[in-house]
């Protein structure tokens, strides 16, 4: 595996300036996309069709959108990149994992680089410059070995069945609303009736406690809690195990199918 | 498992020939999938024990299991049931012009395909300028590969893999490519690794290629192993697998009956054996029957051609065709002075005087022995003049 380094880096690198070499900008488009988005989001969501009252809601949204961002754009890039790197799955054997792989860092490379500009933002703002912050890579590492076990999955099952990316593209719409990027479940008054909601929110939906504890580390300048931070090291975890269980099983017929 | 060794016991595989193969959600989840052609067998029972430094070369006819081994092999594609085994580092030359970044320079490509064989940056690094060398790109290394030809995509991924330093070297077909002096430089290349001691199984459709390089060779068909030995009988079950030996070569036209034409030819050797491959120097019968017309004076021509088409010989005889409308000939070559290499004998029947349509070729092979090159060997001996001179003083 260790032999395997150099060709991850190089995938990583391939991956980055692939898309927009050539182009004026180059890898700033990684950024000047979520930019715009964020922009658009905060101007409709913040002032337009303003929810609820959040102080600062454009932090707020913010640091939920870049979590959501990287989640989605990693599972939707790693659905494809098996299947766009056929030539050199075709070609020689190694470890096929690289490459999801890489596609995830390349988005981690994007959202850190997101939070390097929100995080001064948002201490400036809300004097959120507390020991707390300090488990923010914590928090990040723990989201990206997330994110890493299922875009494993969702890569390796898109290969074999080509109906996965689709249909990942279909859910993660409605997912997208049903996570707590534009609200706070607990200030929502329907919530405080139907616990269950609340719990359905915050809990089952397993990229809600990312968000949440992210969000509490870099906006309300306050520890994730004990719970988030567990089912974040779990969460991990489990995706990390399961998603390299179903990589290996289902590798080894991935030079005839892409 | 020794460093070089290649052990195939038994492998089966068979591959889809859907045009979907990957299957979809909705077949899975209705447990069942529509209709289509069966998966199509494309290695039954091979079973191969090669030693450490052995040169093996492989023929056989389009989709006889050639690549499908080499991929199995490779460990690129898995088994269906059998087992599979090559010690140390293996590598294929297989689909070289794949898996390039084509908005990326020919050197930033280096460094990913080094990485994809398992390089460290280091090791592509002392490795670079010997590439860049071997690829003959010149300031095309710099350039983004989508400029490239296709030529220069297979040299430079040839270049790369040739410089790896493989135990087991799995090379598909890759020496048909690129211009000659190219060729020779990857002959070369692959001759400096078996050298090195290094394995190697080449998959060829040029039987010259293979009796340069390999002392054994495998002949598949139809996914089994048909045959398996030294080189040149190797190269003539080849040879008969392929219809070439016997009944006469292909034909360009189909001859009417009552028209003039060649029917049938075979080429034999000293003992009246069909046979398609002549060492220097021995001798070569070739038998044709011919038809024309009655009554009518006709003339076969006969014209030898090396492999890439140049003339060596041509001669006509004429013939006098029987009541049947037909005549058997023979052309001997007692002594057949042709070096290694490929030919071509063209045969044709026209009319007295007119110019011939050749309706048939015959190929043969001669083995290269050593010392002299070229097509012909004339049989020439040096000696030295100044000696005798000295002597007469």
């Amino acid at each position: 595996m260790a032999r395997y380094r150099y060709l991850f880096s190089q995938l990583v690198r391939r991956e980055l300036r692939r898309k927009y070499k050539g182009s004026r900008f180059g890898v700033l488009w990684y950024l000047i996309n979520p930019l715009v988005l964020l922009g658009v989001y905060t101007l409709m969501f913040g002032y337009v069709f303003k929810l609820q009252s959040i102080p600062d809601f454009p932090i707020f949204l913010m640091v939920g959108l870049v979590v959501w961002s990287f989640f989605a754009q990693s599972l939707m890039a790693a659905a494809d990149s098996l299947i766009e790197q056929g030539g050199l799955v075709r070609k020689a054997r190694f470890p096929r994992q690289a490459i999801p792989a890489s596609t995830v860092a390349v988005q981690l490379v994007t959202m850190v680089a997101m939070l390097v500009l929100l995080v001064p933002l948002a201490v400036a703002l809300r004097g959120t410059l507390v020991p707390a912050l300090l488990l923010l890579p914590v928090l990040v590492g723990l989201l990206f070995c997330f994110v890493l076990g299922c875009a494993l999955i969702v890569a390796v099952l898109h290969a074999y069945f080509r109906d996965v990316g689709p249909i990942l593209a279909a859910a993660l719409l409605p997912w997208f609303f049903l996570t707590p990027i534009f609200f706070e479940p607990g200030s929502i008054g329907y919530v405080h009736r139907h616990e269950l909601v609340g719990t359905l929110l915050q809990w089952v939906n397993p990229i809600a406690p990312f968000v949440q504890a992210i969000r509490s580390v870099v906006y309300d300048g306050g520890g994730p809690g004990w719970g988030r931070l567990l089912y974040a090291a779990l969460a991990a975890g489990a995706a990390l195990a399961l998603g390299s269980f179903v990589f290996r099983r289902m590798e080894s017929e991935l030079a005839v199918v892409v | 498992m020794r460093r070089g060794e290649v052990v195939l016991r038994d492998a089966t595989r068979s591959f889809s020939v859907r045009a979907d193969p990957a299957r979809t959600l909705k077949g899975l989840l209705l447990g069942k999938r529509a209709p289509g052609p069966a998966p199509v067998p494309a290695l039954r029972g091979v079973t191969l024990r090669i030693e450490p430094g052995q040169t093996v070369g492989m023929v056989g006819r389009n989709g006889a299991g050639k690549t499908s081994t080499l991929r199995v092999l490779a460990g690129i594609v898995p088994l269906q049931s059998g087992e599979v085994a090559c010690g140390g580092r293996v590598l294929a030359l297989l689909e070289l012009a794949a898996g390039f970044s084509r908005d990326f320079s020919g050197r930033e490509n280096v460094f990913l395909q080094g990485a994809l064989y398992g390089l460290s940056k280091r090791e592509v690094n002392d490795r670079l300028e010997q590439i860049i060398d071997f690829a003959e790109l010149g300031e095309f290394i710099d350039i983004p590969v989508k400029t490239y030809s296709s030529g220069m995509f297979v040299r430079l991924g040839f270049a790369i893999a040739a410089h790896l330093d493989a135990d087991v070297l799995l090379i598909d077909e890759v020496l048909a490519v690129g211009d000659e002096s190219f060729q020779r430089k990857c002959m070369r290349r692959i001759a400096e690794q078996i050298a090195a001691g290094a394995t190697v199984v080449l998959v060829s459709h040029d039987p010259g290629a293979i009796e340069r390089v390999c002392e054994r060779v495998v002949v598949l068909d139809a996914g089994r192993v048909v045959f398996d030995g030294p080189t040149a009988e190797g190269l003539l079950h080849y040879h008969q697998l392929m219809g070439t030996v016997q009944g006469g070569g292909r034909s360009y036209r189909h001859v009417h009956r009552g028209a003039a034409g060649v029917t049938d030819v075979e080429l034999r050797d000293a003992a009246g054996r069909a046979s398609s491959v002549f060492r220097s120097g021995e001798e070569l019968r070739l038998a044709v029957e011919v038809r024309a017309p009655v009554r009518d004076r006709a003339e076969l021509t006969l014209e030898l051609r090396a492999g890439e088409g140049v003339t060596l010989f041509r001669t006509s005889t004429p013939f006098e065709p029987g009541p049947d409308g037909r005549a058997e000939l023979l052309f001997e070559v007692p002594e057949l002075w042709l070096l290694g290499g490929d030919y071509d004998l063209l045969l044709g029947v026209a009319p007295g005087g007119e110019e011939p349509v050749f309706d048939r070729t015959v190929r043969f092979s001669v083995p290269s022995g050593p010392g002299a090159q070229g097509l012909l060997d004339l049989r020439g001996s040096w000696r030295s003049l100044t000696a005798a001179r000295s002597g007469a003083q």
